[in-house]
């Protein structure tokens, strides 16, 4: 718990440092290339403000509008931010509670076929509605992101032996819920957005809730070189029952929102290293999808998206240049190349000589 | 332009804002805000009303009406170059002049109203195409996407003209539409995935959005409110549709809705509203109709619930008036629920004159019963005697009562032989019993034990069946069927047990009337459903059982009685004595009592010895048919009877007593005939059933319910009701029957 209370006080610090940063006027380039941006637009954006998720039939939800949103204001496009905006406000925030409903098929009827939410979805786009409203003096954006970061703090957080955390859902992870719960995943916890979050809502333990999900990473990465996904925090943590216990697609963006974030104190680093060094393959330098039992390789992903996520976290931290085909954006599928596109958005902002 | 001074009428009602904003800001601190008057004149105001609340508003909701609303969102950081100095201090009408242009009168009708409603001092232009042309091809571009409904591409278009052009702005009335047109979308959208707080918030952030144009909407909020629990609030909202509106179809829509989702006395203030049409029938007509017809719907299940006088009246006047067989079936119902028999009869056999049905048939059969016409309430019944469990059943009742019917009426052949089929399919113990019964009364001993046997072995704990197959088998002379069934009854049955003793000659005589009694069984399952205050129904059915010991004796000597006829109708004073007295005897069995005494009584006068016993023996029996006990006390007194008959008729006087007692309510009577009966014969499960609530009119708590439990564990459903009875009496239970 000490090194867990001192990283807390660091970040919170470098959090709030980054916030204002961004929140300052925009005077250099944006950082995600326009180029780039529009490939990505033209791929994955549809004129109604939907982002598809083209590796998934075509459907929407809250984590694509929610990253949609992040890129524009990375990409300084306020058109694109609305329309993104507009789609999100009338077709996802439909809950009661105020939370996004998190899942939207253009084919089915109504389009929304499941009221549960996503959480990382709710504070993808609270964050970029608050980093939005500041950036471009919007109090429309800002009062819209705070009413979600009220429900995300009132609704999402709980505390679990003295640790704040956060469910996956409003609904279906809790002790009530499951013999095994509470259930968290991991990858849910979108450091950056912590300090946004808590300018937005204050009066909920943000600080508590970053450190919280920092500190059972680095308890989970003390057994075991990766992480997996679904994790039950009921007694000592451990993969939750029904789902695989594997480094997945989901797990592998835990490195990217680490790094994004701000660097933790030297075990951390060494922690984001090594796990960077595990997901990769030593011979190709594809992501491994590892199956935790076994540690047997299930999938190499040689996509580009997925292979800048070790690869950056080399160049930041260590110095390793970056392979020159990662330094390109060209549009693949929505997931890897969105991850894709954040990666070089805080290349070029926090590690510029990475992409040289 | 007719469609436009329609509009202009429209946007006078200011917006359904008011109500919201009482709702969910003002909130209950003032209540004399919208409680008090609901009316349009507190909604007109509504224009002037604060938005709802700040921190959430993404919409520009329309605040006080200021010449030129300031747009919601300052897009540019610099400061802008100067107001649009061009518009005059005035209303924005692009959007008229776009919607006029493109023949949208709908989008066109819609706007004027909203702006009405913002701008109450604003007329709209004679001709919208005349509006002075902005000259911008490009924002006439952004309005043709929102004619389409493509929102986030204006929301864009607006955020990249901005880019392009700095210091432009956008119309303040191009965001207004627009945040009211999204706004729209979400709050369908949260309506149809039924999240209701989040389709009030929605409204509460954009009152310009709950206007007669967007009538769909206020009945979304409408619901929203009554599935969160504020019912009062979306009868407001149903209310304001219907005083400041006037399509007719969305006003009949409303009152629709509000119908289905609101109880009947939220409804009058909505059905107050009432327009009346040129042809002098009342808009809401066909809804009052269905209210109408529901209530009486209501109170035809429910004897206890009360009906409006005026639902109906209007309900008789629709049956007279249109005669449909519905409205009459339900008034049937209605009636017979209510123990108006006669009424429920002409009710039923209007609905089935017009189109006959199961249902229908059922309430006629159960009226006639009712009415004691039960072979009319059997035939009735058959065609659709095996068309649902409820409609054997009826039919079944009708069958038990007709076997059971007083007076040694022959039964027709057919009907026999349907009654028998039922009982066979059905497996039902209770007819099969009762068809042992009517065998046993023709002195068919072999018939009537075979189907004793039946119900036995369909119920095997049928006692009165046992003791059917008792008698049967005492008749048949088969000692030891008799003493095996004795065996395996005398524990549980004393009256079995007693049977070929010494004493059970009076009980054997009282084996007709238990048949008789018995017959209340399916009848009374019948009953329950159609009336709550059973109990007075199995003792005036007594007093036909009161008559019935004549039955075994009457046996022996009225061999000749299945003919239908009795010797000429003449003075019986011109008779023998003889011969009145086997007349009076076919008259006792056409249940024509009053001839009988009559005939009887001759034969008294001028009879002598067994004779003259036997005249005043059937002149008793004759009047205690006819319910005149101390006449019939005094005709066995003319001559001294044989001890065992003597016994026969003073325990049928006595019952008759306890009988009328009761039935005059003076319950210490009743129990004093029961108490004296009780000395000569057991008693028997109806007269227990009297002596429980003789009890229970003396508040003897106790002694009732002691005496309903033993009623109640032989399975006789007047033992349940009679607890029951005691049990609301003393105050446990609340419910009704």
């Amino acid at each position: 718990m000490r090194a867990a209370a001192g990283a807390k006080r660091l970040l919170t610090a470098f959090g709030l440092a980054v916030f204002l940063a961004s929140a300052a006027p925009a005077a250099a380039a944006p950082s995600v290339e326009p180029e780039a941006w529009d490939a990505w637009r033209a791929s994955f954006l549809d004129a109604s403000g939907r982002v598809v998720d083209t590796g998934n039939n075509g459907i929407s939800h809250s984590e694509g509008q929610g990253y949609g949103l992040l890129l524009a204001v990375l990409a300084e496009d306020r058109e694109t931010f609305e329309r993104i905006w507009s789609f999100t406000r009338t077709e996802l925030l439909l809950r009661d509670d105020g939370l996004a409903a998190w899942r939207w098929s253009p084919s089915e009827e109504p389009r929304v076929t499941d009221m549960n939410d996503a959480s990382d979805g709710d504070i993808l786009i609270a964050y970029a509605l608050g980093r939005a409203g500041k950036a471009w003096d919007r109090p429309d954006l800002t009062q819209a992101g705070a009413a979600m970061a009220e429900a995300i703090g009132s609704h999402l957080l709980f505390t679990q032996e003295g640790r704040t955390l956060l469910r996956p859902a409003a609904a279906g992870y809790d002790r009530g819920d499951r013999p095994d719960g509470p259930v968290v995943n991991l990858s849910y916890w979108v450091f950056e957005a912590f300090p946004v979050l808590a300018e937005l809502a204050p009066g909920h333990d943000w600080a508590g809730a970053e450190a919280g999900g920092r500190a059972l990473l680095a308890s989970v990465l003390a057994e075991g070189s990766l992480p997996p996904e679904w994790l039950s925090v009921a007694r000592r943590p451990r993969p939750a029952e029904g789902f695989p216990a594997e480094f997945g697609y989901n797990a592998l963006r835990v490195p990217l929102y680490l790094l994004r974030a701000a660097p933790g104190d030297e075990a951390e680093r060494a922690r984001l290293a090594a796990l960077a060094a595990a997901m990769t393959d030593p011979d190709t330098g594809a992501v491994r999808l590892v199956d935790l039992a076994s540690g047997a390789t299930k999938e190499r992903l040689t996509d580009p998206g997925y292979r800048i996520l070790p690869a950056a976290v080399a160049c930041a931290q260590g110095g390793t240049p970056l392979p020159d085909d990662l330094k390109r954006y060209a549009s693949t599928l929505y997931y890897p190349s969105t991850l894709h596109l954040l990666t070089l958005a805080h290349l070029k902002e926090e590690h510029p000589g990475c992409l040289r | 332009m007719s469609a436009l001074t329609k509009t202009t009428t429209i946007g006078l009602a200011a917006g359904f804002a008011l109500v919201l904003q009482g709702s969910a800001s003002a909130a209950d601190a003032a209540p004399t805000h919208w409680n008090a008057a609901s009316g349009p004149a507190t909604i007109v105001a509504a224009a002037t009303v604060e938005p709802f609340s700040a921190t959430l508003a993404q919409a520009p909701a329309p605040a006080a009406p200021q010449p030129a609303p300031a747009p919601p969102a300052a897009p540019e950081a610099g400061a802008p170059e100067s107001p649009p100095a061009a518009r005059p201090p005035a209303v924005d009408e692009t959007a008229l002049r776009y919607f006029a242009r493109q023949g949208d009168t709908r989008r066109l009708e819609a706007e004027i109203a909203r702006l009405k409603a913002l701008y109450p001092d604003w007329q709209p232009p004679e001709n919208p195409l005349e509006i002075e042309d902005a000259g911008d091809p490009e924002l006439d571009r952004v309005w043709e996407l929102y004619s389409q409904g493509r929102y986030a591409e204006v929301r864009a278009a607006i955020a990249a003209r901005q880019a392009s052009e700095p210091g432009w702005q956008p119309p303040a009335d191009l965001l207004d539409r627009l945040a009211v047109a999204e706004a729209r979308v979400q709050l369908v959208n949260a309506s149809n995935l039924q999240q209701w707080q989040a389709v009030i918030r929605v409204a509460s952030a954009t009152p310009s959005l709950l206007t007669c144009s967007e009538v769909d909407v206020l009945w979304r909020v409408a619901r929203a409110f009554i599935e969160t629990g504020r019912p009062d609030r979306g009868r407001d909202a149903y209310l304001y549709v219907l005083t400041q509106c006037s399509n007719d179809a969305e006003r009949l829509a409303t009152m629709q809705m509000a119908t289905q989702r609101l109880p009947r006395a939220e409804l009058d203030p909505l059905l107050a509203t009432e327009r009346t049409g040129s042809d002098g029938v009342g808009e809401f007509a066909s809804i009052r109709a269905d209210l109408a017809r529901a209530s009486l719907a209501e109170a035809a299940d429910d004897a206890a619930a009360t009906v409006a006088p005026a639902d109906l009246d209007t309900v008789k006047r629709l049956a007279d008036a249109e005669g449909r067989p519905s409205d009459n079936e339900l008034l049937g119902w209605y009636a017979l629920r209510r123990a108006d028999y006669p009424e429920a009869l002409a009710r039923f056999e209007r609905a089935r004159a017009a189109e006959d049905s199961s249902t229908v048939s059922q309430g006629t059969a159960l009226a006639l019963i009712q009415l004691a016409r039960f072979a009319e309430a059997e035939s009735a019944m058959v065609p659709w005697r095996e068309a649902s469990d409820g409609a054997r059943a009826v039919y079944l009742a009708a069958v038990a009562n007709l076997l059971a019917a007083p007076g040694g009426a022959t039964i027709d052949q057919a009907v026999l032989a349907r009654a028998v089929d039922a009982a066979a399919k059905a497996r039902d113990a209770a007819t099969a019993q009762q068809i042992g019964w009517y065998a046993f009364s023709l002195n068919q001993f072999p018939t009537a034990a075979q189907w004793f046997a039946t119900a036995l072995a369909w119920k095997a704990d049928d006692e009165p069946a046992a003791f059917g197959l008792a008698l049967a088998r005492q008749r048949l002379g088969d000692a030891g069927g008799l003493a095996a069934l004795q065996r395996e009854w005398s524990a549980r049955s004393p009256r079995i047990a007693a049977i070929g003793r010494e004493d059970g000659v009076g009980l054997a005589a009282d084996a007709a009337g238990a048949g008789l009694a018995q017959a209340e069984a399916p009848r009374a399952r019948q009953a329950a459903a159609t009336e709550t205050p059973a109990r007075p129904r199995a003792v005036l059915r007594e007093r036909a059982a009161a008559a019935s010991p004549a039955r075994a004796p009457r046996a022996d000597r009225s061999a000749g009685a299945s003919g239908r006829s009795c010797p000429e109708e003449i003075d019986p004073y011109t008779l023998s004595a003889q011969a009145a007295l086997a007349r009076g005897w076919c008259l006792l069995d056409l249940d024509r009592s009053l001839l009988a005494a009559a005939a009887f009584n001759s034969a008294v006068r001028r009879g002598a010895g067994a004779v003259r016993q036997d005249a005043a023996y059937g002149e008793s029996l004759a009047y205690l048919r006819l319910g005149l006990v101390d006449r019939a006390a005094l005709a066995a007194a003319a001559s001294p009877q044989p001890a065992a008959r003597r016994r026969e008729l003073d325990v049928a006087v006595l019952t008759d007593r306890a009988t009328s007692a009761y039935e005059a309510k003076r319950p210490v009577e009743t129990l004093q005939a029961l108490d004296e009966r009780s000395r000569l014969a057991p008693e028997r499960i109806d007269l227990l059933i009297l002596r429980g609530f003789a009890y229970l009119d003396l508040r003897r708590y106790g002694d009732a319910e002691q005496v309903f439990s033993a009623v109640a564990r032989t399975g006789n459903v007047e033992g349940a009701r009679g607890l029951n009875a005691v049990r609301q009496a003393t105050g446990r239970i609340r419910s009704n029957y």
